[in-house]
């Protein structure tokens, strides 16, 4: 396994306001695998992606990436690892406000040791004529385009996407669907993505339904659909 | 009911505690510093104004060669419409003392009467009334002695002679000296025993009708000195208006005051556009907030009023200490301040509430409009633009381009600087004006000690010897020559009148040689730096007393650089004077002059005379200039963590959605902390330039009124440590600042998601 989730557990505040949103997590997903973590609000499916990205720890249990345990690892280690090995796409887009398109997928590219092509890139996110434009000038769309091209600039391993459609509309989200699934089939990076969506299980590989801080259901998908042929 | 956005208030300022406690410190300690100036000043300033009737000090006073008649005095009184009285003095070298000269006056009844601090008026021949300052620089104390004119006098009071609140030695002397020169007074029968050798007929005179103005004064003294020539030889024509001695102390308070309240207030607008620029920041973050509140009825003046209270709160407790501890501790500390320079009389301090308006309701009044209009301007837009936190006044149709082959980290670095302009600038801004006063505070010692070198350096001779009469002397070296006075002219340039001596030499003199031809004359370097005057101008030059103007052309420089004179061939000077062939009154000697008697030496001209003014400039201002010091640090280190603090702040989501990418603190800090620096370093050096170029017009006004030249200089040193202290300040910042970045969590990212 490339990833692998074992015993994993978290909890939120102390006494009697104490949640656990972990119970136990065990999973494990192939290198190159399209999964999707699904399930309903306060399941804990963000809290997971949080831990795998290396911005939360895990009060038990642990990750390994490709045979590391995150938890061994010191603050320095984890900031080389999400350096070098991890694309991070959120809800929000999080995209730096003051930095113009082209240079917000510059600040992704300036980690890696072999980027993309950040013009090629652009071309590909049909943003390259934005490129000199500032965030807030473009629709939640495109910036969550160029929040995607900030995440695969570098050509990570493990692309992380944390409800990357939730603040989109219905067409604008298949588009940044069906750009997530081409980029996954083209570097074959491995991508992880939250959603409550249970429409978009149908064009993943994996899918691993979360529910109460437990696994429900790990399954591999025999026929996936494409992003176009996704309805909800 | 109460507005229940006020229960944040407390929590706001608990979050920001160290903030709003850095800038109610910085209040304090500037309000109670200005606050107990201002009691300090103002009481003294009172005290020495009401001494001029209290202790009726003179309408001016002159000295003859010889002693007039009752008749002459009388006749003089009534053609003058002045009364007179007889002011002499005695001056001789303290015998206990190196190098210092006493001035001893006779029992004062009528005029320029005697304040006593310490113990009482002398009773008898051998006890002395001596001057405060002078004694307590000497260590001097009520039941000491001092020796001089061969006689020991007991100290019986320690006291302050009114018409000598500052002591000058001389009306034309640069400066003062409290510790080189001293006054006192004897009884009537103890002056009439001291020796004569050294007595000057002084006599100080009030106007029977006061000219009502400085200008009335002026014309009235004019025809005075005309009509005095025909009644003696004066020796010195000085009316109180134009008496350093008398003036000099008054004046100086008047302008420091001016000068601190005017710091005070530059102090507060640059907190205040600190405070605004925090506010601005505020607004920003909680946009959706105030949005929500403006569309459920929340009213724009009640929002303005929310986010005034806390700044206005801070600054209203910092006065209130700041006046507590200036009226009750610092005044005496700054009253201590004066005493140690001047001869100042008794007083009583009053609590008046000028200290109170100008330290307190006038900076509120700043505060309160320079936030007031950057909330009215910040809160005017519409509901809706808060909900879609959309604060741009002009919504930019592109972002303004940058080359691309400019890497991008440099690019991050310029878009933050382009992001956070209004903090840059007022970093900027509070750098300058840090600078200006370290800059200000360090450039004094050099500037002094460049007067000190210039005049000792370029000593004329070892003494010059100003003679009563021409006495021939048969020391080795001994060259005479003509001395004189004459003044300048006040013109355009607003440069005060001020002496220039004239030196009357032999062609071939082996202390000075002459550059210029016949006719025309030499000055001297410092002439030609502080008026401006070149080979070939004409200058003129008048008699203080006839009123008579000369005019004299310019052919050539001579190297002294400190003293404002002029040189010339002696027997033209003589003949321009009306001496005749030959005459001369004063000796360039590298040997002591010993075969002359004392009666016929009127001064002698030392190294010591010379750089007094640096000395006592030194000993007056040396303690303020590290005060200067002190406070251009903490604005430094005020202003630019604020500012920058607030950077941090606003890039908060920014910098953790970096750190989330895989940038390190070290990259981070490079992309948040070095735009600081860059533009802190940038002001810093732009800084350095502008307050250079200032400083020296500053230094030029600040010095013009002293006699001589003080050359502006700027040293390497002085450059240095100005930046060292910019830098060294900044880099306490750039620690605290890196450490609030590495405290920023990685799921700051994820919060306040809309």
């Amino acid at each position: 396994m490339f990833i692998e989730i074992s015993g994993l557990r978290k909890s939120f505040g102390q006494g009697e306001s104490r949640v656990e949103v972990l119970r136990g997590i065990d999973a494990g997903i192939e290198k190159g695998e399209f999964t999707v973590l699904l399930g309903p609000s306060g399941s804990g499916k963000s809290t997971l992606l949080n831990i795998i990205g290396g911005i939360d720890s895990a009060d038990d249990g642990y990750i390994s990436i490709g045979g590391e345990k995150t938890r061994d690892m010191s603050e320095k280690a984890l900031t080389l690892y999400r350096r070098k090995h991890l694309g991070y796409v959120f809800q929000m887009y999080n995209l730096i406000p003051n930095l113009n398109i082209k240079e917000n997928i510059e600040v992704g590219a300036y980690l890696s040791d072999s980027p993309l092509d950040v013009d090629e890139l652009l071309k590909a996110l049909g943003l390259y004529e934005h490129r000199h434009k500032l965030p807030n000038q473009l629709s939640g769309g495109q910036q969550q385009r160029t929040a995607i091209g900030r995440a695969v600039i570098k050509n990570p391993d493990i692309l992380l996407c944390d409800e990357p459609t939730g603040a989109l509309d219905y067409k604008t989200s298949k588009e940044i669907l069906a750009i997530i699934s081409d980029l996954n089939r083209k570097y074959g990076s491995t991508v992880l993505m939250v959603t409550h969506n249970d429409a978009i299980k149908n064009m993943a590989d994996r899918v691993i339904k979360l529910r109460d801080g437990v696994v429900r259901k790990n399954y591999l998908n025999e026929t996936k659909l494409t992003a176009e042929e996704l309805d909800w | 009911m109460k507005n229940p956005l006020n229960k944040r208030l407390p929590r706001e300022l608990k979050s920001e505690l160290p903030k709003y406690l850095i800038i109610f410190l910085f209040f304090v300690m500037t309000i109670s510093a200005v606050s107990g100036f201002l009691i300090s000043d103002n009481s003294l300033r009172t005290a020495t104004e009401d001494a001029f009737s209290k202790f009726s000090i003179e309408h001016g006073n002159y000295e003859f060669t010889e002693r007039s008649s009752d008749e002459d005095i009388k006749a003089i009184e009534q053609e003058c419409g002045i009364r007179i009285y007889e002011n002499f003095y005695k001056e001789e070298l303290v015998q206990s003392l190196e190098d210092t000269t006493f001035r001893v006056f006779g029992e004062r009844t009528e005029i320029n009467l005697v304040d006593v601090w310490e113990g009482s008026l002398p009773s008898a021949d051998d006890e002395l009334g001596i001057d405060r300052l002078f004694a307590k620089n000497h260590d001097l104390g009520i039941g000491d002695t001092i020796r001089f004119a061969d006689k020991e006098f007991r100290i019986s009071g320690i006291v302050a002679l009114t018409d000598y609140s500052c002591l000058y030695q001389n009306p034309s002397d640069m400066m003062f000296d409290n510790d080189k020169f001293g006054v006192g007074v004897l009884t009537k029968s103890g002056f009439d025993k001291v020796r004569d050798d050294h007595i000057h007929y002084s006599y100080s005179w009030l106007y029977n009708n006061e000219p009502a103005d400085d200008a009335a004064a002026k014309t009235a003294a004019e025809e005075l000195v005309a009509k005095l020539s025909a009644h003696g030889s004066i020796e010195r024509f000085i009316p109180a208006f134009s008496n350093n001695a008398i003036q000099f102390a008054l004046n100086d308070m008047k302008g420091d005051s001016m000068g601190i309240v005017i710091f005070l207030y530059v102090i507060i607008i640059i907190l205040a556009f600190v405070f605004s620029i925090t506010i601005s920041n505020t607004i920003t973050k909680e946009a959706g907030t105030i949005g929500t509140l403006r569309a459920s009825g929340y009213t724009r003046g009640e929002m303005i009023r929310h986010y005034m209270i806390l700044p206005m709160l801070t600054l209203t407790a910092g006065a209130v200490v700041g006046n507590l501890l200036g009226y009750t501790l610092l005044n005496d500390i700054f009253a201590a301040a004066y005493l140690n320079s001047y001869s100042l009389t008794t007083y009583e301090t009053l609590f008046t509430p000028e200290a109170f308006v100008k330290t307190t309701l006038i900076p509120f009044v700043l505060m309160f409009f320079i936030n007031l209009i950057m909330l009215v301007s910040k809160l005017k837009l519409s509901p809706l633009r808060f909900l879609r936190r959309d604060l741009k006044k002009r919504s930019r149709k592109k972002a303004f381009r940058l080359n691309t082959k400019i890497p991008i980290m440099i690019r991050f670095r310029l878009r933050v600087i382009f992001q956070n302009l209004p903090n840059y600038i007022m970093i900027f801004f509070g750098v300058l004006f840090a600078e200006f006063m370290i800059m200000f505070s360090l450039i004094f010692g050099p500037m002094l000690d460049t007067f000190q070198e210039n005049t000792t350096d370029h000593l004329l001779a070892k003494c010059q010897y100003i003679l009563k009469a021409p006495v021939p002397t048969g020391t080795e070296g001994a060259e005479a020559y003509t001395a004189s006075s004459l003044r300048t002219i006040e013109d355009e340039t607003g440069i005060v009148e001020e002496d220039v001596t004239i030196y009357g030499l032999d062609r071939g003199s082996s202390y000075i040689a002459l550059s210029s031809e016949k006719g025309k004359v030499d000055i001297s370097t410092a002439y030609h730096k502080k008026y401006g005057v070149d080979i070939g101008d004409k200058i003129k030059l008048k008699d203080q007393y006839s009123g008579k103007v000369y005019e004299l052309e310019v052919g050539g420089y001579y190297e002294y650089p400190a003293i404002i004179a002029v040189f010339m061939d002696r027997e033209e000077l003589n003949g321009i004077l009306g001496y005749e062939d030959g005459y001369f009154n004063a000796y360039f000697s590298d040997n002591t002059i010993e075969d002359i008697e004392e009666k016929y030496i009127a001064t002698r001209i030392t190294e010591t005379e010379l750089t007094k003014t640096s000395r006592q400039l030194m000993r007056s201002m040396g303690s303020m200039m590290i005060v200067f010091t002190l406070f251009g640090t903490v604005i430094y280190v005020l202003v630019i963590y604020l500012l920058a603090k607030i950077i941090v702040e606003k890039n908060t989501q920014s910098i953790s959605m970096t750190k989330i990418l895989g940038y390190n603190d070290g990259e981070i800090n490079s992309l948040y902390i070095h735009s600081t620096t860059i533009v802190t370093v940038i002001s810093l050096l732009v800084s350095l330039l502008i307050c250079d170029r200032t400083l020296a017009v500053v230094m030029f006004q600040v010095f013009k009124s002293y006699s001589g030249w003080f050359e502006y200089v700027m040293t390497p040193g002085v450059a240095f440590k100005v930046l060292g202290l910019g830098l060294g300040t900044y880099l306490l910042v750039v620690f605290i600042l890196s450490r609030k970045v590495k405290k920023i969590p990685l799921d700051e990212a994820l919060k306040n998601v809309e």
